[in-house]
């Protein structure tokens, strides 16, 4: 590519950003406190997608499983805030360590098992953890849940449970949700951040060797068990981060939440978004969460003349319309943007009656 | 690294916007949604249960209502295996159009209202119901909660109700988290607590069957282990004896079949049977046919409906009621059922909702609501709630004729508390024992 075309490139994806920053940063001040509320869940879920896809599409693990790790680090927050009183942030961090053991756990038997077996064993993992959360449901609540709360004086002098929400600081002049928003926005902004610079270290280029040929990693000096299992604990680090601000957001965590259901939903958003990329589960996460509080509680609860409800074929509907997206848009969005890209580039590139230059895949990060 | 200045200049750009922007909501975009009769801050509330200068942060006792409508909202399972409890929603919608069809409800400040409802659907599972309410609160802006089902499903949203003093009347649950009026005064139940309902069918055994061998089958939330407490508390000191308990739990099996399969092998004479939905006459159904035990049944598993379910096996049921039954022959000539008939019949319920019992729930539930309408003096939230904390042997929906329903704040937060005991024979649930009042005592039994 030429140097004029890189700093177009390059510029346009500075303007985009740019456009992309100031709407994220600008939503909560356009929304209301329902939807801030809303779109403020939808970051844990961008989280575990993140994870996932550190292990998924990065290393080449598959892991059903990250339902179960999401609720370690919901119910380590939980019973953190509950028992010790933490600050919230101090809560996400232990949560994040928890899993990253939690994870390093799971991975162990990822050495020996690969692909569809390995995918087998995590999903072994995302079914037990709602029973074994049963079997334990003094400590957790069971399916009731778990409140997140402090024994207050009420006002009328009553010793009553208080949730433990988070409470925006007076001198931002910001809602407790715009202040949720930012706070947990920047937290995943860290955490993506994170990511991107360890896909791009050594240790990144050895997870992707790993994925592309194990042996030959293993013949140029890569660590494989190492680097395989140390992959599984950030993945399930990040999960449990996104865990425990889901918890924290909900003040309440009940197991119905942890089931292999959510473990789907982060393989959706990493696939929807487009597997090994940064910005991909992200963007996952965002068309997720357009799908369930935007388009879901539009349709209607009964279709005419079957007496369908369409609300509750919600899974139905996502399934079907995944399998659309895989045959149309195998890399997902992301994936789908950069062969757009690309395209434009050729035509940009193409002079008015020379010859047709060979595409690069050049300006791809 | 050329492009640094220009990612300096956006990260600036993005700060810059958001120090702007900080300043750019209110910090309360609840526009008081006022009626027409904004300025009468309610004065009566001042000495009731609830003092809304003193219990709420930020109080809007008249939000739902528009002009002469009042907008109220239920969540309950429309889908899933617990999909059975979406009839007892039809049961509220139902009392919703008739009694607009009746021109509205003469509240206690002269003016006649008409009832919306708006429902979400939260699958009975606890997970979903807080997405659920707050559509219903921060987006449809309902005056209050009404007959919202399940018990986990109420608790997971108790807090924040409670927070934001939104009503929650006529709970389809009767688990005994309902009796903490004084923690959570914008609570009230719309069922007898399972704990009371408990209590008097120990009660009767201890007359009619001295020795009883109880095999307990309990749902493993709060709603069964009500009925696991107070059974313990109630046959303390007596010759009766749990010999076998099993918990079912709702979200992860499917059958209860081999749970009923252990019980019967542990000799007792009697089965108790405290599950909900479709899995409480599948467990009726799965008793054997070399176990004879005399069954006692959940309350909220004695409708029509359910009984279809039990598999020929209903005949000899015990129960509990505080309610005329519509698909009991003896009852329909009631004129209260009657006009349940008639109104529910032309509101759209089918007549196979009308006797199956669960819509005849949601008709109550509603009736409640209705019946703190007609009391209340002004018409917000706080007097409403008031008039529901200081009944006085009033009788409102379907309730047996002598059975009355009193209350005093978080004296006596129980609505329901007259019970009489009935016996499942030849499709009908026929008194075998009379109304008993636990006025006031729900409480004591909690275990």
């Amino acid at each position: 590519m030429s140097a004029a075309g890189r700093l177009r490139d390059t510029r346009s994806i500075i303007v985009v950003s740019g456009v992309l920053v100031v709407v994220v940063l600008a939503l909560p001040q356009v929304l209301d406190a329902f939807w801030t509320r809303r779109i403020t869940l939808w970051i844990p879920l961008a989280l575990a997608a993140l994870g996932l896809n550190l292990l998924t599409g990065y290393n080449g693990q598959i892991s059903v499983g990250h339902g179960a790790l999401y609720g370690v680090g919901a119910y380590s927050t939980a019973l953190i805030l509950n028992e010790w009183k933490w600050p919230q942030l101090a809560a996400i961090a232990a949560s994040a360590v928890i899993c990253f053991v939690a994870g390093v756990a799971v991975g162990l038997p990822a050495l020996r098992i690969k692909g569809l077996y390995l995918a087998l064993v995590t999903l072994a993992v995302a079914t037990l953890f709602p029973q074994v959360l049963e079997q334990f449901s003094g400590t957790t609540g069971g399916s009731a849940g778990l409140a997140i709360t402090n024994q207050e004086m009420n006002r009328r002098g009553v010793l009553a449970d208080r949730a433990i929400r988070v409470e925006a600081p007076t001198w931002t002049g910001l809602a407790d949700d715009q202040w949720a928003y930012y706070v947990f926005l920047a937290v995943a902004a860290l955490c993506f951040l994170v990511v991107r610079n360890l896909v791009r270290s050594r240790v990144g280029r050895s997870m992707i060797a790993i994925r592309d040929n194990e042996v030959a990693a293993e013949v140029s000096g890569v660590n494989v068990a190492i680097v395989k299992v140390l992959t599984f604990g950030v993945s399930a680090a990040l999960a449990g981060v996104g865990g425990a601000i889901f918890a924290i957001l909900q003040a309440r965590v009940s197991s119905g939440s942890f089931t292999l259901v959510a473990s789907l939903y982060f393989l959706v958003a990493v696939v929807v978004g487009g597997s090994a990329s940064i910005a991909g589960p992200a963007i996952g996460a965002v068309a997720i969460g357009l799908f369930q509080d935007v388009v879901t509680p539009a349709l209607p609860e009964s279709v005419t003349p079957w007496d369908l409800n369409a609300k509750a074929a919600t899974p139905l509907i996502l399934g079907t319309m995944l399998i659309l997206l895989m045959l149309a848009a195998p890399g997902g969005i992301v994936g789908s943007a950069r062969q757009l890209r690309a395209r434009l580039a050729v035509r940009a590139q193409r002079p008015a009656d020379g010859p047709i230059p060979t595409p690069t895949t050049g300006g791809t990060p | 690294m050329k492009r640094t200045p220009m990612r300096h200049g956006a990260a600036t750009l993005a700060v810059a916007l958001l120090a702007l922007s900080a300043c750019g909501r209110d910090a309360d975009t609840k526009s008081t949604d006022t009626g027409d009769d904004g300025d009468t801050t309610s004065t009566e509330s001042g000495g009731g249960f609830i003092d809304p200068a003193q219990d709420c942060s930020d109080y809007d006792g008249t939000a739902g209502i528009t002009g002469d409508t009042i907008k109220i909202g239920t969540v309950r399972p429309a889908s899933g295996p617990y999909a059975i409890y979406d009839t007892v929603t039809k049961g509220l919608e139902a009392l919703v159009t008739a009694t607009n069809s009746k021109g509205g409800v003469k509240a206690g400040d002269g003016k006649t209202y008409k009832l919306e409802l708006v429902k979400g659907d939260d699958g009975y599972d606890p997970a979903r119901t807080p997405a659920e309410v707050e559509r219903l609160v921060d987006q449809e802006k309902v005056f209050a909660i009404v007959g919202e089902i399940g018990t986990s499903n109420n608790l997971a949203v108790r807090q924040t109700l409670n927070d934001k003093c939104i009503p929650s009347i006529g709970l389809a649950t009767g688990s005994t988290e309902w009796g903490k009026a004084k923690e959570y005064p914008w609570f009230i139940g719309g069922l007898p607590s399972y704990a009371t309902e408990a209590h008097h069918l120990m009660e009767w055994l201890k007359k009619e069957k001295p020795a009883a061998k109880i095999a307990l089958l309990y749902q493993d939330d709060d709603f069964g282990k009500a009925y696991q407490a107070s059974i313990e508390t109630s046959i303390e000191g007596s010759d009766i004896t749990v010999v076998a308990e099993e918990s079912f739990n709702p979200l992860t099996e499917t059958s209860p079949e081999s749970k009923v399969a252990a019980l019967s092998a542990s000799g007792a004479d009697v089965f108790f049977v405290g599950i909900g939905g479709s899995p409480c006459p599948a467990a009726v159904k799965a008793v054997p046919a070399n176990w004879t035990p005399l069954t006692l049944v959940s309350v909220t598993c004695t409708g029509k409906l359910a009984m279809a379910l039990a598999g020929g096996k209903d005949e000899g049921l015990v129960a509990v009621q505080a309610t005329y039954d519509p698909g009991t022959a003896a009852d329909q000539s009631n004129p209260k059922i009657k006009a349940f008939f008639d109104e529910g019949g032309a509101a759209g319920l089918s007549q196979g909702d009308l006797e199956g019992g669960i819509a005849a729930a949601g008709w109550g539930f509603g009736s409640m609501f209705v019946k703190g309408l007609e009391l209340t003096d002004t018409v917000d939230r706080a007097s409403l709630m008031n008039a529901l904390w200081q009944l006085d042997g009033v009788n409102y929906g379907l309730m047996l004729d002598d059975a009355k329903a009193s209350t005093k704040g978080g004296d006596d937060p129980w609505v329901i508390e007259d019970l009489r005991i009935v016996k499942r024979q030849a499709g009908s649930w026929n008194e075998i024992a009379p109304l008993t009042s636990y006025d006031g005592t729900s409480n004591d039994f909690a275990g």
